[in-house]
């Protein structure tokens, strides 16, 4: 393919104006340049077509970055084969063909007909840059790499300069017509061609004197140490093989063989002198003692110290020289770099052909709250109404009259069977066996180490059958927690997971058991209790419960029909002074509560006693998940806690820095202005200082943004819940 | 390309043993999703499934849409990083172009069943 390629193009042209020993086998970065506006392209693997536009990279700075946007998007095509066979060689094609007579579906992949392999992943899978887009293969038996070996690049002062090439692109580029002049080999010499022969080791390459970027002469010194300078056009430069084994090195543990010069053992170059190490980037030999005298002494250490191996070769000209520096330290030389994908620049598009950001999911009253001018938030994992457009319309609705929320996000799941009360029990820290059927329990969900993983309600149906519900972000983890434990204790129950089946719509506010009654349902369940009834002619389970501090009752109903119901709803309540209110009210609404939100008000250690939630955990229960760590940790003095204030003016960020005189004393984790107690509401992470352990030891007075905080034990709103239980 | 809409099925929560017993409504088609859970395209009634605790419930959370097999492939090929069944019928599943799909393959037509929360992304992703 030398013949077609976009390098020997310009070089037949005299348009090749950069510098450095040219290999024409894809492993130095002596020939990118901008091509078509795509920085980083190898001319030597990238055919010549017509009307092509190459500039070269700027001297001394990195291509600019290409803002286009109107370029295709890559496409990326899946292929499901027995092999995939990289490296079309002698060796590649012997694989290849052995495998088909085998009677496998062998997929081929060669840099030189313009398609390479950037990456073998656990899978596995073979990622691949072709000209029609990228390939991801996917091999069932076997990854044969027969990438063969690179040739041993030259490190010498002037090894920058054009008219140096390694033997086989010398070779390559004669047969192929192009005028070398006259040529000197070092080392190997190549086929085909004469060459005045140069034995013993580079010492320098010298400017001609009528073009200073051009090689003029080579210097070497034989092995008696005396040195001789040949004048030339061209050096052609043999100076051994280092195997082209990044892929394969990627693939340890994976089913990847290597056939042919890939694994070939790696020539080891005279320790370099002078000169430039790794083109790329720049790093000298020089700068390789620098650091190696400041303790930099391995392989991974001078390349993070330097960024020697970083650059668009990855290593393939610097590597055999740094191992060669390092082993002339005393060292064996050392392995190569750890090699990860990907082995090649890629573009932007190249990178993201085939992927797909992250879906967030949609209730089934997405539409219905764009249609009402609700800006929409992704949160707790789904898009939802952050608000409707008049926050204090909407937490008053709620306070004063009655309001409808979507709250269909929630976690939903039906566990049944023999052994369910066996394994709830063992799940959840508080009784479940004695939860009489109809009514619903607030519970914690606790990990081995006692931390708070999630919360929710725990709802019997039946003797054997019970709803649990989780938050908005916790509910697939809680699912797998669930089917995990079932699992491993050998339980016999069945889950079903319907967080996505399910809508829920939350009536809450003073009103609430009005807008039922209006809707059909004249004897709702008490506080914590649940029952299923037709709600305005939708089949509903309704759990009566509270976190807005208001009487509440969550409708969970088909998600087919949750547009109906809320429709119904918000006709049946207009001259109720009905309106839906998004998070931001239901912020303020359970800020005022002191209720928390597991994820938003939890670190990762929160246990019940640090969050101010021990009143959750039931000790006497002889067995759960995470009792021996709270009993253990309950002994420990306690270091923070969750704790509820209440300041003067506007609320502060969420995130400030609490101060407890000089000290740092924690943070807040959730603020907000209380429209009913007018002034600021928050719940806070507050530690307690050392030399005072435990409760007592918490600061009653704090600042917060510069400003006095008081901590408060109990909610000032509503203190006794009252409104919920109404 | 129409969208995905929402189909009606019932989805049953059983023993393995039942739901490999369970009395299905004739000609109904029925896709095995799990070793423990099955959905069907029609309504079952608890008597169905041999199992005294079976969850079996109406779900209306999933939309589908039936696509003429041609059309359908170039783009599962495409989107699918797993390796398509090719005998027919056949049931699939997993992500295709990021989104969680059931796929019914007949000889003629392919049914995409998605949840009816990635509904929109999908008919989005689709075209």
């Amino acid at each position: 393919m030398h013949n077609a390629s976009l390098l020997t193009h310009l070089i037949r042209r005299g348009q090749y104006a950069a510098g450095g020993c040219l290999c024409l086998a894809g492993d130095c970065p002596h020939c990118l340049a901008i091509v078509d506006g795509v920085a980083y392209v190898r001319t030597c693997q990238t055919p010549h077509l017509e009307g092509v536009s190459v500039q070269p990279h700027p001297e001394g700075g990195l291509p600019p970055l290409e803002s286009r946007s109107d370029r295709d998007p890559v496409l990326a095509r899946t292929v499901h084969c027995d092999a995939v066979v990289i490296g079309q060689g002698a060796a590649g094609r012997e694989a290849a063909n052995e495998a088909r007579k085998a009677g496998q579906h062998v997929v081929t992949l060669d840099s030189g007909d313009g398609q390479d392999a950037i990456g073998i992943y656990p899978g596995p899978l073979v990622v691949a840059r072709t000209q029609a887009g990228m390939l991801h293969l996917y091999p069932r038996n076997e990854i044969v790499v027969a990438t063969g070996a690179a040739e041993i690049q030259p490190v010498a002062p002037g090894n920058n300069l054009r008219g140096l090439v390694t033997a086989r692109a010398a070779a390559a580029l004669a047969s192929d017509g192009i005028d070398l002049g006259r040529v000197v080999a070092v080392g190997t010499p190549p086929a085909g061609l004469d060459a005045v022969l140069a034995t013993g080791e580079v010492v320098r390459f010298e400017p001609r004197e009528d073009d200073s970027g051009r090689v003029g002469a080579v210097v070497v010194r034989d092995i008696s140490g005396r040195e001789h300078r040949y004048e030339c056009d061209t050096v052609s430069l043999g100076l051994g093989l280092t195997p082209r084994d990044a892929l394969l090195r990627m693939a340890r543990g994976m089913n990847v063989r290597g056939v042919g010069d890939v694994l070939v053992t790696p020539d080891v170059p005279p320790c370099p002198v002078d000169g430039t190490v790794c083109p790329c980037s720049g790093v000298t030999v020089d700068d390789l003692r620098s650091v190696h005298a400041r303790g930099f002494c391995e392989l991974d250490l001078l390349k993070r110290a330097t960024l020697a191996g970083t650059g668009p070769c990855q290593g393939a000209v610097c590597v055999p020289h740094i191992r060669s520096f390092l082993a002339a330290q005393g060292a064996d030389p050392p392995a190569p770099f750890t090699a990860r994908p990907v082995t090649r620049q890629l573009t932007l598009g190249e990178a993201a052909a085939g992927a797909h950001h992250v879906a967030t999911p949609r209730t089934a009253l997405d539409a219905e709250h764009r249609a009402a001018g609700a800006h929409m938030e992704r949160l707790g994992g789904w898009w939802r109404p952050w608000h409707y457009g008049d926050v204090e319309a909407e937490y008053s609705a709620v306070r004063i009259g009655v309001s409808i929320c979507d709250v269909s996000t929630l976690g939903k799941m039906q566990v049944s069977g023999p052994d369910v009360v066996a394994l709830l029990e063992h799940l959840y820290p508080v009784p479940i066996g004695s939860l009489a059927t109809g009514r619903s329990r607030y519970a914690l969900l606790l990990d081995e180490r006692g931390y708070v993983i999630d919360d929710g309600m725990v709802c019997r149906d039946e003797e054997t059958r019970f709803t649990l519900t989780f938050t908005s972000g916790g509910s697939t983890f809680a699912e797998l927690w669930v089917r995990d434990w079932a699992e491993s204790l050998g339980l016999d129950v069945r889950i079903m997971n319907q967080t996505m089946s399910l809508g829920a719509i939350n009536v809450t506010g003073p009103r609430a058991k009005e807008l039922l009654a209006r809707a059909g349902v004249e004897s709702p369940p008490q506080f914590l209790h649940h029952s299923a009834a037709d709600v305005a002619g939708v089949p509903c389970r309704i759990l009566r419960l509270s976190f807005t501090g208001e009487v509440s009752f969550e409708l969970h109903h088909a998600s087919a029909d949750s547009v109906v119901l809320w429709r119904r709803l918000m006709d049946l309540g207009a001259d109720l002074g009905i309106r839906p209110h998004g998070l931001e009210a239901l912020m303020k609404l359970r800020l005022e509560m002191g209720h928390i939100i597991v994820g938003q008000d939890t670190e990762f250690n929160s246990t019940p006693r640090r969050l101010n939630h021990e009143w959750a955990v039931r000790l006497e229960k002889p067995s759960f998940v995470g009792r021996t760590a709270v009993i253990r940790t309950n002994k420990v003095p306690l270091d923070k806690q969750l704790c509820m204030f209440e300041m003067d003016g506007e609320a502060p960020a969420e995130g400030a820095t609490i101060r407890t005189g000089d000290e740092y004393g924690g943070y807040v984790t959730s603020s907000t202005w209380s429209p009913a107690l007018g002034r600021s509401v928050m719940l806070a992470w507050l530690r307690v200082p050392g030399g005072t352990p435990g409760a007592a030891g918490l600061q009653v007075t704090v600042e917060i943004d510069g400003r006095p905080a008081r901590r408060v034990e109990t909610r000032s709103f509503d203190p006794e819940g009252l409104r919920a239980r109404a | 390309m129409p969208a995905p809409e929402r189909m009606f099925f019932t989805r049953i929560v059983a023993t393995p043993p039942a739901l490999d017993n369970a009395a299905w409504p004739a000609d109904a088609l029925v896709l095995r999703v799990a070793p423990d859970e099955a959905l069907v395209v029609a309504t079952v009634h608890a008597a169905a499934v041999p199992d005294p605790h079976a969850i079996i419930e109406p779900e209306t959370g999933l939309c589908g849409m039936w696509i003429d097999m041609a059309a359908a492939m170039p783009f599962l090929e495409r989107e699918c990083d797993w390796e398509l069944p090719v005998e027919r019928p056949a049931f699939a599943q997993g992500a295709v172009a990021g989104l969680p799909l059931k796929l019914w393959f007949t000889h003629e037509r392919v049914l995409c069943v998605v949840p009816a929360p990635f509904a929109v992304d999908f008919a989005e992703r689709w075209s």
